[in-house]
C-alpha cells in the first residue's frame, strides 16, 4: 500500500478543498445579500460581510442556557464535521476525492445528517421556539428528500446503462451526463428533473417558500434561537457549506462540463481550473434558486410547504423519472 | 382503553419578539402548530400619560397627546382638540377643517403603507416591505414639507390649525398625488394578486361579523369583517360629508364577499389609500380662503380656554386603525382638564383577533396580530383593584414595588435604590 497516495494526498486535498469552499461559500452569502439588496433597491452590506460576521461571532461570548444538555454543544461541531466529511464525496468540477461504488447513498446520508444534527441541537436547547423549529425542520426534511432521491437514483441508473466504471458513484456524472442519453423524451424528462432539483435545492437551503424552520418573525430564528457566539458561527459556516454542496450536486448532474480540456491542462492545475469554473456554475445556480427566489416570494405555512413538496415536486419527479426510464423499460 | 392524550404546551409570545413592533405579551396554548387558546397580557408599554396630562394645561396636552403614538400623532391631537372644542363651544374656520382633512389623509396614507410593509415582512416577503416603505418616503417628505416634521406634525391647535397650506406647499402635495397615481397600481398589483400573499393571508385569522360586533371591532378590522362603519362617515365629521366620504368595504376592492380574514383587512387598507388620495385632491380644490384659526395667539387661547371650557366634550375621529374617541371634562376657571380619557381602536381589535386566530397555525399568529395594525403604546392602561376597591398607587408605592421585584429577580444586586433628586414633584 502506498501511504502517500492513499492517505496524504486525499487528506491534503480535502483540507485544501475545505479552506477554499468555506471562503467561496461565505463570499457567496455576501454576494447573495448584495444582489438581493440591489433587487430590493437597497445598498446592502459589503460582500465580505459574512466573513466579518463569522470572525466576530467566533470571538464573542457563548451563552449556554441552563436548560440545555450536552448535545446542545456537540451538535454544531458534529454538523460542521459532517459537512467537511461530505466535501470528500462532493463532485466539485472533478471526481470526488473519495469516490467508490454507490457513494451516492453516503452523499445523501451525510447531507441529511447535517439537518439531523441541527434538529438534535435545537431540541436539546430546551427552548419552545427551537422545538417548534425542530418539528418544522423534521417535517420539511422528510418531505423534500423522496423527490430528490427518486430523481437521482433514476438518473444514475440510466447513466449506468451507458457504461461507466463505478455505477451509482458521484464520479459517473463526469463520464456521461444526462443530456447524452439523447432521446427527445429523456430531454423533456431531464428538464422536469431540473425543476425538481431546483425545488429541492431551495428547500435544502431554506429560502423563499421554505424559510420555515428559521422563520425569524414567527419563531425568532427557530432552530438557532438559543445559539450564540462560537456555536452560532459554526452553524452559519455549516449552512453556507451545505448550500454550496447541495448546489454542487445540481451542477454536477445537469452542467458537469469542465473547461480544463480546452486549455490542455492536466494534473493539479486542471483540477484548480475546473474547481474555479465549477464554483462559478454553483454561483449561477444559487443566484437563480436562492437570490431570485427569495426576492420574489414569501414564506409558506409548513402544511402548505409539505403539500407543495409532495403534490408538486414529488409528482414532477415521478413523471420525469418515468420519461427518462421509459425506453429502457419498454 | 385508548384515551386520547393531548400534548398541549403553553408558550409566551412576547413581550419582546422579532415579529412584534411593540412590547405586548400573549400566552399561546399550542397543540403542535395549532393554536388552541390565546391569552392577551397588556401593560408592557404603560407610561402614565393620563396621570401626566392631569398636571398639564389644555395647550400643553395637545403636545402630549401627539406623542402618545408615533404613527397616529395627528389623530390623537386632532381628536383631543375636537373634544375640547366641543366642551368650550369653539368655532373652527372652514379653511382649517380642510387643512385638517388634508393632513389627516396624508397620515392615513403613511400609516397604511407602513402596515402593508409590516404584513409583507411578517411572511418573509422582504422585497415588498422595502418597496412599500420606499413609496412611503414620498408622503413622509410631503408631510415634512407641509408641517415641518416627519412624525409629530403639530398642525392642529384648539380652534383651527397652526400652519397654512400656501401655493408652494400645495404644489408639493400635487406632485405627491402624481407620484402615487403611478405607485399605487403597482402596490395594489403586488398585494392583491401575488400567489404567496394569497396563500398566506386568505382564510387566516377569520373574524366573523358576529365576533367583530361582539368585541366591538372598529376601523379596517371591523370593515374587513363586513361592518359598514367609519367614524368620518357615520359622525358626519367636519367637512368630510362635503367631500363625499363613504366607508371602504372589502368587496369594493376585491369584488368578493367580505370573509373577515387578513386578506380582507389588507384590501380595505389598499382601498383607503386610493380614497385618501381622492379626498386630498378634492380638499385642495374645494378649500376656501379665510382665517385658519379662531384665536390668533396662544396666550389669548389660553385665557379664553380658562373661561370657555365648562362641562364635557367628546371627540370622534377615524384614525388609520379605527375609531378613536377622546373625552374631556373641564371646569370654568381652571386651565387644566378634570378628566381626559382617550379610547383607542387597538383595544377591541386586539381581543377580536385573539378570538379569530384560534384554530389557525402558529405561523399565522404574527400575521394576524400585524393585520389589525396594533398600537400598544396608545392602549396600555392600568387600574389596581384590591379587595373590590380601587386603589391609587403613588410614586413611592411603585418605587417600592419595583425594588422588591428587582431583588426577587437578582438578590445579589448592588446599588442604592433610593431615588436621585426629589423625583417628580408634580
Amino acid at each position: 500500500m502506498d501511504v502517500v497516495s492513499n492517505v496524504v494526498y486525499p487528506v491534503a486535498g480535502l483540507l485544501g478543498l475545505y479552506a477554499f469552499v468555506s471562503l467561496a461559500s461565505l463570499v457567496w452569502e455576501g454576494i447573495d445579500r448584495k444582489l438581493v439588496a440591489r433587487m430590493q433597491r437597497r445598498i446592502g452590506p459589503p460582500i465580505l460581510q459574512p466573513i466579518y460576521d463569522f470572525l466576530k461571532l467566533a470571538s464573542k461570548e457563548t451563552i449556554i442556557p441552563n436548560t440545555a444538555n450536552y448535545m446542545f454543544r456537540a451538535a454544531p461541531i458534529l454538523a460542521l464535521a459532517t459537512a467537511i466529511a461530505l466535501l470528500a464525496y462532493t463532485p466539485v468540477g472533478f471526481e470526488p476525492i473519495l469516490s467508490g461504488k454507490g457513494d451516492v447513498i453516503v452523499f445523501i446520508y451525510l447531507l441529511t445528517l447535517i439537518s439531523f444534527f441541527k434538529v438534535l441541537g435545537a431540541v436539546s436547547s430546551g427552548n419552545p421556539y427551537a422545538k417548534i423549529g425542530a418539528a418544522r425542520e423534521a417535517a420539511l426534511m422528510v418531505s423534500r428528500e423522496p423527490a430528490m432521491m427518486l430523481a437521482i437514483f433514476t438518473i444514475m441508473w440510466r447513466i449506468g446503462k451507458l457504461g461507466v466504471d463505478k455505477p451509482f458513484s458521484m464520479a459517473t456524472f463526469y463520464q456521461h451526463n444526462i443530456w447524452e442519453i439523447g432521446t427527445p423524451m429523456s430531454f423533456v424528462g431531464a428538464l422536469i428533473l431540473l425543476y425538481v432539483f431546483a425545488v429541492w435545492l431551495a428547500s435544502e437551503i431554506e429560502v423563499g417558500f421554505f424559510n420555515i424552520p428559521d422563520a425569524e418573525e414567527e419563531i425568532a430564528e427557530g432552530l438557532l434561537v438559543e445559539y450564540s457566539g462560537r456555536y452560532l458561527a459554526l452553524l452559519k459556516l455549516t449552512k453556507a457549506l451545505k448550500g454550496y454542496i447541495a448546489a454542487s450536486l445540481v451542477v454536477a448532474i445537469f452542467f458537469p462540463w469542465g473547461i480544463s480540456g480546452y486549455f490542455g491542462l492536466s494534473g493539479l492545475s486542471a483540477n484548480v481550473v475546473d474547481l474555479l469554473f465549477h464554483t462559478l456554475k454553483v454561483f449561477v445556480v444559487l443566484f437563480v434558486v436562492q437570490s431570485v427566489f427569495r426576492a420574489v416570494t414569501g414564506r409558506l405555512k409548513i402544511t402548505q410547504a409539505v403539500d407543495f413538496l409532495w403534490k408538486n415536486a414529488f409528482l414532477a419527479s415521478l413523471i420525469g423519472s418515468l420519461l427518462i426510464a421509459m425506453e429502457v423499460i419498454m | 382503553m385508548t384515551e386520547k392524550v393531548e400534548y398541549w404546551v403553553k408558550i409566551p409570545f412576547g413581550p419582546i419578539h422579532p415579529g412584534l413592533e411593540e412590547p405586548e405579551k400573549f400566552i399561546l396554548t399550542l397543540d403542535g402548530e395549532r393554536i388552541v387558546d390565546v391569552d392577551v397580557k397588556l401593560g408592557y408599554n404603560l407610561r402614565g400619560i393620563q396621570w401626566i396630562a392631569l398636571r398639564r394645561n389644555y395647550i400643553q396636552i395637545m403636545y402630549l397627546a401627539e406623542r402618545m403614538c408615533g404613527i397616529c400623532s395627528f389623530s390623537h391631537n386632532h381628536t383631543y382638540t375636537r373634544a375640547v372644542e366641543e366642551a368650550g363651544n369653539i368655532e373652527v374656520p372652514e379653511r382649517a377643517e380642510y387643512i385638517r382633512v388634508i393632513i389627516g389623509e396624508l397620515e392615513r396614507i403613511h400609516s397604511h403603507l407602513l402596515n402593508l410593509g409590516v404584513l409583507a415582512h411578517n411572511i418573509g416577503y422582504d422585497t415588498l416591505l422595502h418597496l412599500t416603505w420606499l413609496a412611503r418616503e414620498k408622503v413622509m417628505d410631503t408631510l415634512e414639507a407641509v408641517s415641518g416634521n416627519r412624525v409629530n406634525y403639530s398642525m392642529v391647535t384648539i380652534g383651527g390649525v397652526r400652519r397654512d397650506i400656501d401655493e408652494k406647499k400645495r404644489r408639493v402635495i400635487e406632485e405627491m398625488i402624481k407620484y402615487y397615481k403611478e405607485a399605487f397600481p403597482q402596490i395594489e398589483e403586488a398585494f392583491l394578486h401575488d400567489p404567496t400573499i394569497e396563500a398566506r393571508f386568505r382564510d387566516t385569522a377569520v373574524i366573523s361579523k358576529r365576533v367583530a360586533l361582539e368585541q366591538g371591532a372598529v376601523g379596517p378590522t371591523g370593515r374587513g369583517s363586513g361592518i359598514r362603519d367609519d367614524a368620518r362617515w357615520s359622525e358626519g365629521l367636519g367637512v368630510y360629508p362635503d367631500l363625499g366620504i363613504k366607508p371602504v368595504m372589502p368587496q369594493d376592492v376585491t369584488g368578493e364577499k367580505p370573509r373577515g380574514d387578513v386578506f380582507d383587512r389588507m384590501a380595505v387598507r389598499i382601498g383607503e389609500l386610493w380614497q385618501s388620495l381622492e379626498l386630498i385632491e378634492h380638499a385642495l380644490d374645494a378649500m376656501p380662503d379665510g382665517p385658519i384659526k379662531t384665536f390668533p395667539k396662544d396666550n389669548v387661547l389660553y385665557a379664553k380656554l380658562r373661561l370657555m371650557v365648562d362641562g364635557e366634550g367628546i371627540g370622534r375621529y377615524e384614525a388609520p386603525r379605527g375609531e378613536l374617541v377622546h373625552y374631556v371634562r373641564g371646569k370654568k376657571g381652571s386651565d387644566k382638564p378634570l378628566r381626559w380619557k382617550p379610547r383607542e381602536p387597538t383595544f377591541p381589535n386586539l381581543f377580536s383577533v385573539a378570538k379569530g386566530v384560534i384554530g389557525d397555525q402558529m405561523a399565522d399568529f404574527v400575521v394576524a396580530v400585524a393585520s389589525i395594525d396594533p398600537c400598544l403604546s396608545c392602549t396600555d392602561r392600568v387600574a389596581v383593584v384590591q379587595d373590590g376597591k380601587k386603589k391609587i398607587l403613588t410614586e413611592k408605592d411603585l418605587l417600592k414595588a419595583s425594588i422588591k421585584k428587582t431583588r426577587e429577580i437578582n438578590p445579589e444586586i448592588k446599588g442604592d435604590p433610593s431615588p436621585l433628586g426629589v423625583g417628580c414633584v408634580r
